[in-house]
């Protein structure tokens, strides 16, 4: 297994307040995998995500990492592992509203050993006429675009998305799910894709069902359709 | 590969060029000012220095009742005082003077004539030559330049006419004090003269004192050897010939008062330039974190990708650092080019030094290059290192309050919704508001260093003219009686005060006539009056008992106190006339002066020592005036920017922090002037807090800084007393920066765009 979660457990608040998010979560996902976790508000997903990612922390079980576990990791130590191997979407672009898009991209570029080429990236994402503008005169979908470029462009062996189309509108969502089908088949980069709109499952490798803290359901998606035919 | 995150600071400084401009100047003119004062200083002290030994200055000079004769010279000059192993012997110098009358350009002044010299005390000469004939005479520097005198100008010195062919300095006057317990110098009425021995011989021999300067066969740095040494002078000479007076180096303010007060200077520009740098990390601290909040989401999301918590803090400390080095080099460049010379000519105002020596040194030079930037990666370290410290997920979550959750602070309902409104933008910004409120009271403390000066001297100008006993007050030097309608005798005497942690002082012991018509004073009981400087400054009480010292004899009087008296010209104990010659076992119905609001002139002059005017109790206040006119100003200056440059960049902070706020208040419905006035009126209260709250901290801490500073340095007394139209004046001027910033916010509020609340800002 490339990616293992076992056993993740989480809790918030304390005593009588005390609120169980994640119930002992057990997923394993092989290296170029894209799985859908899916699931309502409250259910826990985007709390495993941050725990996947390094940016929360677990009080039971582990996430291993082809063979590295992070909770024996330092501060430091997850610094560095998010930095080698992690990148991120999120539904808030996130972007630096004075940096252009193709400086936005270098951002991640820089943090990468082995980065991929920032053109190659810009042209596959469709923003090459767009690279020398800034944030605010793009759109929501491209700003969306821009920010998969600088999570991608790191060429790192996950790529987690939160609700990377909980902004944006039916046919710029499709777009970016392609956007990420294509960087997946392109570079095999391992997806953990945290959504609650259930028609993107239909494009994942594996999906993962949560509710109250628990996963209902992990299987394999034998259907699995290209992006561009998911429809809601 | 360079950090992509560098493209961002010459676009962030475009962004927020105002703010950066602002504090560039700042910052630089306060570097300029602070360095150029600092090299002024250090280059004035070291040629006050290096003139010990380039002038072959006195070890101390005595004045004696006669003149001494060649044997009596030899014989002082042979006797050996010795401090441990080392044993000194004193080379003699005739330094006889003149106290003569001439007229200076406000009514008349006191010119000290001194032969040419040779082996003591030498003078370096700014203008001209010295005085060679015997109408000749070399001026001070500072007295000439105070009373229009320029070389070529004839004067008079008594009654006779001099031509002034040089202006010079003379290292036992760098600081013009007539007398060692004068409390202020006065280089207005007070001068220093050298004439050729042709010249000395035309002077009235009357107006002689028998005056000699001495060296120690070695200079004594150490100023407590000096002391010791000195000790064992006096009471050699006290036993040796009859003392009129005697002023060691170590303790001869017309020496060392330069010096002291250059040091006092630069301690206190020193202070004054590390708060005011503080303040200015702080704002830059203050404003990054505003940055940091604003950009929360995208720090987040760079931490989530990998970014380390020290490259951010490097990132964020970058343009501050860079703006002080910047400002650091270019007002350096400036204090050393423009400003030294212009508080070089601020020392020559007050102080009779030697021609300028200009050299480098290195410790003030640091203070003004690298204390600035350190001081400023200090202080922004830890707090961007504490507010950067936060999870990724905190930053992604906007959740950056280290308190945990913020919670509602409850507000009353009946309060209208505005004030609640405004209180809410005063909670929410408490972090701004905190640093406005010590900037503004530490600005206020600037400003009133800067206005009181004036008011306080004139107060006490007025109060001494008030409290004179009589428009003349003569001094003979032996009794002499009079016809004048009104003028009154009196016994006076001087006495030391030596009190531990304070300067000597000296305390006039005055005899009054029971039925005095020029004091009310009730003597039936044997009352023993004081004035009320005693008090103020010593902390002296009726019923206590006060220990003064004879000056060359050892021996003590103790007064015992009964009441406290107004009376600001001097220390002074007042008893009655009778008591007064029987406490110093003087003759029944002796007495030393007159009391007379009409000038004597049945008295010859030559019985009279001194007619003291009301113009010559007022000189102190003129001559302060002058010395630190230059000095406040500045800081006036200082003060009103420091106001506009903290109400401009944290109120501009607060708009910017809420611009979504604002927006969003703006599409409901809220018009332009009622959400100015809703974040305008709250910072107002604020700022008008401030200044309220300053007046009684400032007044305080000044206070505070007389008593324990001031009051110990100085010889003498002035009164502590700031009218109430200085605070008005702080509170009108911290009023009128805020509203002048206040135009400039309310342009900025117009501007934000409605459509802001909607975006995406990240």
């Amino acid at each position: 297994m490339f990616l293992e979660i076992k056993d993740i457990r989480k809790s918030f608040g304390e005593k009588d307040a005390k609120v169980d998010v994640l119930k002992g979560i057990d997923i394993s996902l092989n290296k170029g995998e894209i799985c859908v976790l899916l699931g309502p508000s409250g259910s826990g997903k985007s709390t495993l995500l941050n725990i996947v990612g390094g940016i929360d922390t677990a009080d039971a079980g582990y996430i291993s990492i082809d063979g590295q576990k992070t909770k024996d990791m330092s501060e430091k130590a997850l610094t560095n592992y998010r930095r080698e191997h992690l990148g991120y979407v999120f539904q808030q672009y996130n972007l630096i509203p004075n940096l252009n898009i193709r400086e936005n991209i270098e951002v991640g570029s820089y943090l990468s050993k082995n980065p991929l080429d920032v053109e190659e990236i810009i042209q596959t994402l469709g923003l090459y006429e767009h690279r020398h503008k800034l944030p605010n005169q793009l759109s929501g979908g491209q700003q969306q675009r821009t920010s998969i470029g600088r999570a991608i462009v790191k060429n790192p062996n996950i790529l987690l998305c939160d609700e990377p189309t909980g902004a944006l509108d039916y046919n710029t969502s499709r777009e970016i799910l392609k956007l990420i089908e294509l960087v997946n088949q392109k570079y095999n980069t391992t997806m953990i894709i945290v959504t609650h709109n259930e028609a993107i499952t239909q494009m994942a490798d594996r999906i993962v069902t949560m509710r109250d803290g628990k996963v209902r359901k992990n299987y394999i998606n034998e259907n699995k359709i290209p992006a561009e035919q998911i429809e809601w | 590969m360079k950090n992509p995150l560098n493209k961002r600071f010459p676009k962030e400084l475009l962004g927020d060029l105002g703010k950066y401009i602002v504090i560039f100047v700042f910052v630089t003119a306060m570097i300029a000012a602070v360095s150029g004062f600092f090299a002024s200083d250090d280059n004035m002290y070291q040629t006050y220095t290096s003139g010990f030994e380039t002038y072959h200055i006195e070890s101390g000079h005595f004045s004696t009742y006669t003149e001494l004769d060649e044997e009596t010279i030899e014989q002082i000059e042979a006797e050996e005082f010795s401090y441990k192993d080392q044993v000194y012997q004193m080379e003699i110098c005739n330094a006889d003077y003149y106290n003569m009358e001439s007229e200076g350009t406000d009514g008349d002044n006191t010119v000290r004539v001194y032969q040419n010299r040779e082996s003591q005390n030498l003078l370096d000469i700014f203008e001209g030559e010295y005085a060679s004939k015997e109408d000749e005479i070399t001026l001070d520097r500072m007295y000439a330049a105070n009373n229009d005198i320029k070389v070529g100008d004839t004067i008079k010195v008594g009654s006779l006419s001099y031509t002034v062919t040089g202006l010079v300095a003379a290292p036992d006057y760098s600081c013009l004090f007539e007398d060692n317990t004068s409390v202020m110098f006065d280089a207005f009425h007070f001068g220093v003269g050298f004439m050729s021995e042709g010249g000395i011989n035309r002077l009235p021999q009357e107006k002689i004192t028998y005056n000699y300067s001495w060296r120690y066969s070695t200079w004594i740095e150490d100023d407590k050897i000096a002391k010791e040494v000195g000790d064992e002078v006096l009471e050699y000479l006290k036993d040796t010939v009859v003392l009129t007076n005697f002023v060691p180096e170590y303790s001869n303010n017309a020496i060392i008062f330069t010096g002291d007060d250059m040091g006092s200077d630069k301690a206190m520009f020193g202070v004054f330039y590390v708060i005011v740098m503080v303040i200015i990390a702080f704002i830059f601290a203050v404003s990054s974190v505003g940055t940091i909040e604003k950009e929360a989401g995208v720090i987040g999301t760079l931490r989530a990708s990998g970014y380390r918590k020290a490259e951010l803090v490097r990132h964020y400390l970058f343009l501050p650092t860079a703006v002080i080095v910047l400002a650091g080099i270019i007002g350096n460049i400036l204090g050393y080019t423009v400003f030294e010379d212009i508080f070089a000519e601020l020392y020559y105002n007050s102080y009779s030094l030697a021609p300028y020596q200009r050299s480098f040194h290195w410790p003030s030079f640091l203070m003004t290059t690298l204390l600035p930037v350190a001081m400023m990666l200090v202080i922004n370290l830890v707090v961007l290192n504490s507010k950067l410290k936060l999870s990724p997920l905190r930053f992604l979550r906007h959740d950056l309050s280290r308190r945990g959750r913020k919670k509602s602070i409850y507000l009353p309902k009946k309060r209208p919704f505005m004030h609640r409104f405004r209180l809410r933008i005063l909670f929410q910004n408490i972090g701004n508001y905190i640093v406005l409120v010590l900037g503004v009271i530490l600005a206020g403390v600037i400003v009133i260093f800067g206005l009181m000066f004036e008011p306080m001297l004139d107060s006490y100008g007025e109060l001494v003219a008030d409290d004179a006993i009589a428009s003349h007050q003569y001094v003979l030097k032996t009794p002499a009686e009079t016809e004048t309608k009104g003028a009154e005798k009196y016994g006076m005497y001087s006495l030391n005060l030596h009190m531990e942690g304070y300067v000597e002082d000296s305390v006039l012991i005055y005899g009054i006539q029971e039925d005095s018509e020029y004091l009310d004073l009730d003597f039936s009981e044997h009352q023993i009056y004081y004035s009320n400087g005693l008090a103020d400054k010593y902390k002296i009480k009726a019923g206590d008992t006060l220990k003064l010292d004879e000056a060359y004899v050892d021996k003590s009087y103790e007064f015992v106190l009964s009441e406290e008296v107004e009376y600001y010209p001097s220390f002074a104990i007042f008893m009655s006339i009778d008591d007064f010659n029987e406490f110093f076992d003087y003759e029944k119905d002796s007495f030393t002066g007159y009391f007379s609001n009409k000038e004597i002139t049945d008295i010859d002059s030559i019985y009279i020592s001194t007619d003291i005017t009301v113009s010559d109790l007022t000189h102190l206040s003129d001559q302060l005036d002058h010395s630190i006119g230059g000095f406040v100003k500045i800081f006036q200056i200082l003060g009103v920017v420091m106001f506009l440059l903290l109400m401009y960049l944290l109120s501009k902070q607060i708009i910017e922090k809420n611009a979504k706020s604002i927006s969003m208040v703006k599409i409901l419905g809220y018009r332009n002037g009622e959400v100015a006035r809703l974040y305008i009126i709250a910072t107002a209260v604020v700022v008008l807090g401030a200044l309220l709250v300053a007046i009684p901290i400032v007044s305080t801490l000044l206070h505070w800084v007389f008593d324990t500073y001031i009051y110990t340095m100085m010889a003498g007394y002035i009164p502590y007393l700031i009218p109430t139209a200085v605070y008005v004046k702080m509170f009108v001027m911290g009023v009128g920066s805020y509203a002048v910033v206040s135009v400039v916010l309310m342009h900025k509020i117009n501007r934000i765009p409605k459509s802001d609340a909607l975006k995406n800002m990240e």
